[in-house]
């Protein structure tokens, strides 16, 4: 990780308000298994932590030095836990604190101690933080819009400090910047389910439906819209079979002839379901069949023997697809 | 930690290099380079990718068992007395000496750093080398663990507080497992946790809410796996409503496989990367579902990640590290590649470790 300062380090033992410390080296034991080649600057700065936690010193020169330690090693979490102590001890400025934490999330964006320390120190801060939370994941979604930790803190921050009012609007402004971004579409259907400003799910499935639409016909082999719209309907396929406008965009894109492998595996799904396709359906699946002399079998079975072809690489998942189709009436 | 640069590479390799994994790994045993010591808190974590990778490659006369056991105890925390366990701290492994103090006079109890994932490899080195798991004293460790779980059932790493997921659901399982005994969590509460924790699409998500992701998908399957909430022939219709949608989870898994290039990526529209053959073909093969997929395409994948020095690194043409490498030789093992030993893939050891033999 890197550190932040230009100028050349001063080690620790060279530095005279360390002097009165005794640095506790590590002790690996006789046959230490896996050791690791440390630098002399991590060996030392772990070895003056050692003393400082044995010591349990909570003075400011300690707190320094776990900023040190961190940066050498953020990923240590004996040092987070006992910098938190000494913030604690030191009834330390934690609005300071969330700015250092700032600068080093920047470069170690995909560190959980670093996220962890900063859901503490916002829970301590509490609700008057929260817009300044969710500004902090937004900019470290312009670098990386789907860093996990990220989505995670952002996600605690709305349910615990609030700030639900501009979040599906920024969820729209992340899938129209790439509408395959995923963690945008997931986050989605969390506002939409979990927002205590909208009504829940059962309310907001029919606009959400035609949004999902919308972003299947721009482009029909993205997954995410996919899920989602499964998702609005929680899945159940008897729901997803009365929904007319669902058999309506496979028809779109079917008619479209080109990447419609989630149109048929949508397809299938409603006939599994009982769905009653519509002749224009049927002709549609026709039209996509590379081979239309596939052997006379049920539409369901046809559509899996389209798969095989279009979609090869899951060939096998769609021959043993044909055996889970219910025996048609 | 990742040396991302890119290396000039001559012709790919269209072969398993086995002799030169087991070099690698060997080098690894030996001594890791310097970046790792950002990795240093997580030490055994490392032994455990060297360590089981070598068994994997059937190589464990390669290093010194006694060591390692001996090693590996030493990272222990005991309680001083009986008196100190019930200070409500976890007494498990540290990840590294970094984590572990000599006790002062104070016999400050607040020096136990032992971590559940530590915890977790410990058990499944000492497994692997052979050693004895009765041995242990477990009472303390599995009745410790237990203040380890929260109200919603999912398990805190430390006592003294970090993030909480299912990673560690999934450890507090493989540990009760090792150990034979489920006095260590409440697994009706870890069910629950895990079937909150699947998402719209099917994937699970570290956290209730959170995106389907490779990863805590594992952890979710092989956690229900290890407990025995997953029935015999899952994806037979007549599995009668399992703990959590099966359908849908094969269905996103099998998705994960990219026709461009074969591999496994973790989420949907991410880029491919070694470490996913493990995390959800693992995932499927628990499912009995492995037979769909494409074994051929994962291969041709993989083996572009395959580096020359030996080992494998997340993506093709980038320097290898021990994690990539260690889920690469899973992945290879699980493809059968002749020469490497089978999988517990619930466990994340070789089969015969975990028989105990």
């Amino acid at each position: 990780m890197k550190g932040e300062e230009e100028r050349e380090r001063i080690p620790i033992k060279e530095r005279p308000e360390w002097a009165d410390v005794r640095p506790v080296p590590q002790d690996d034991g006789p046959n230490p298994v896996v050791p690791i080649a440390y630098t002399d600057e991590f060996s030392e700065t772990m070895d003056y932590f050692r003393a400082v936690y044995l010591a349990d010193e909570r003075s400011p020169r300690a707190l320094h030095l776990t900023k040190e330690a961190i940066l050498l090693n953020s990923g240590n979490y004996t040092v987070w836990q006992f910098r938190r102590r000494i913030l604690d001890a030191l009834n330390a400025d934690l609005h300071e604190e969330l700015q250092f934490l700032d600068q080093i999330t920047r470069e170690n964006a995909k560190n959980y101690q670093i996220w962890h320390h900063r859901r503490w120190l916002a829970e301590k801060l509490g609700e008057h933080v929260a817009n300044k939370e969710l500004e902090f994941t937004k900019e470290i979604f312009c670098k990386d819009p789907k860093n996990y930790h990220a989505w995670s803190h952002r996600q605690w921050v709305l349910q615990a400090l609030g700030g639900w009012e501009g979040e599906l609007a920024y969820c729209s402004e992340l899938i129209k910047d790439d509408i395959f971004n995923n963690s945008a579409w997931n986050q989605r259907y969390f506002v939409v389910s979990k927002s205590p400003l909208l009504g829940g799910l059962e309310v907001m499935r029919d606009p959400e439906v035609a949004y999902a639409i919308e972003a299947i016909l721009t482009k029909p082999e993205n997954e995410s819209p996919w899920r989602y719209l499964r998702g609005l309907h929680k899945n159940d396929g008897n729901s997803l079979a009365n929904d007319p406008r669902v058999a309506s965009v496979c028809l779109d894109v079917l008619a479209g002839k080109t990447d419609y492998v989630h149109a048929l595996n949508m397809i299938l799904d409603l006939l599994c379901h009982r769905h009653q396709p519509s002749k224009e359906l049927k002709d549609a699946v026709d039209a996509v069949s590379p081979d239309p002399n596939l052997p006379d079998a049920g539409l369901a079975e046809n559509v899996c023997s389209i798969l095989k072809l279009v979609d090869p690489i899951r060939a096998n998942y769609w021959e043993w697809r044909k055996s889970t189709v219910p025996a048609q009436d | 930690m990742e040396d991302e640069e890119l290396w000039d590479f001559d012709s790919e390799s269209l072969s398993f290099e086995k002799d030169r994994h087991v070099l690698y790994l060997e080098m690894m045993y030996q001594l890791l380079p310097a970046p790792y010591q950002g990795q240093e808190i997580n030490r055994l974590t490392l032994a455990y990718f060297v360590i089981s990778g070598l068994d994997i490659f059937g190589a464990l006369d390669r290093i010194d068992k006694e060591a390692v056991i001996n090693w590996v105890l030493s990272l222990q925390a005991h309680p001083k007395n009986d008196r100190t366990f019930e200070n409500g701290q976890f007494y498990g492994f540290h990840g590294s000496r970094s984590s572990q103090f000599q006790s002062n006079n104070n016999g400050a109890a607040r020096l136990n750093g032992s971590h559940l994932a530590s915890t977790y490899c410990a058990l499944a080195i000492l497994k692997t080398v052979g050693y004895d798991l009765s041995q242990i004293d477990s009472e303390v460790l599995l009745k410790s663990m237990k203040t380890l779980q929260q109200p919603n059932g999912c398990f805190m790493p430390i006592h003294t507080g970090g993030e909480t997921d299912l990673r560690f659901v999934f450890c507090a399982a493989a540990i009760c497992s090792m150990l034979k005994n489920w006095t260590g969590m409440d697994c009706e509460k870890a069910k629950e946790f895990i079937r909150n924790c699947q998402s719209y699409d099917g994937g699970f998500g570290l956290i209730p809410g959170a995106e389907s992701h490779g990863g805590a998908t594992y952890c979710a399957v092989a956690s229900l796996k290890l407990m025995g909430f997953l029935g015999e022939d899952l994806l037979s219709e007549k599995a009668s409503s399992n703990v959590i949608n099966v359908p849908l989870l094969l269905d996103w898994s099998l998705q994960k496989q990219a026709f461009e290039d074969g591999g496994f990526r973790g989420r949907a529209n991410k880029p491919t990367d070694t470490c996913y053959a493990f995390w959800v073909g693992g995932t499927l093969r628990i499912l009995q579902a492995d037979k769909f997929i494409n074994e051929e395409a994962l291969r041709g994948f993989l083996l572009t990640c395959q580096s020359k020095y030996g080992g494998f690194s997340k993506f093709p043409r980038l320097f290898p590290d021990i994690y990539h490498s260690y889920y690469g030789f899973c992945a290879f093992s699980m493809l059968r590649e002749p020469g490497l030993n089978p999988l517990c893939v619930e466990l994340g050891i070789s089969a015969i470790a975990a028989i105990g033999l």
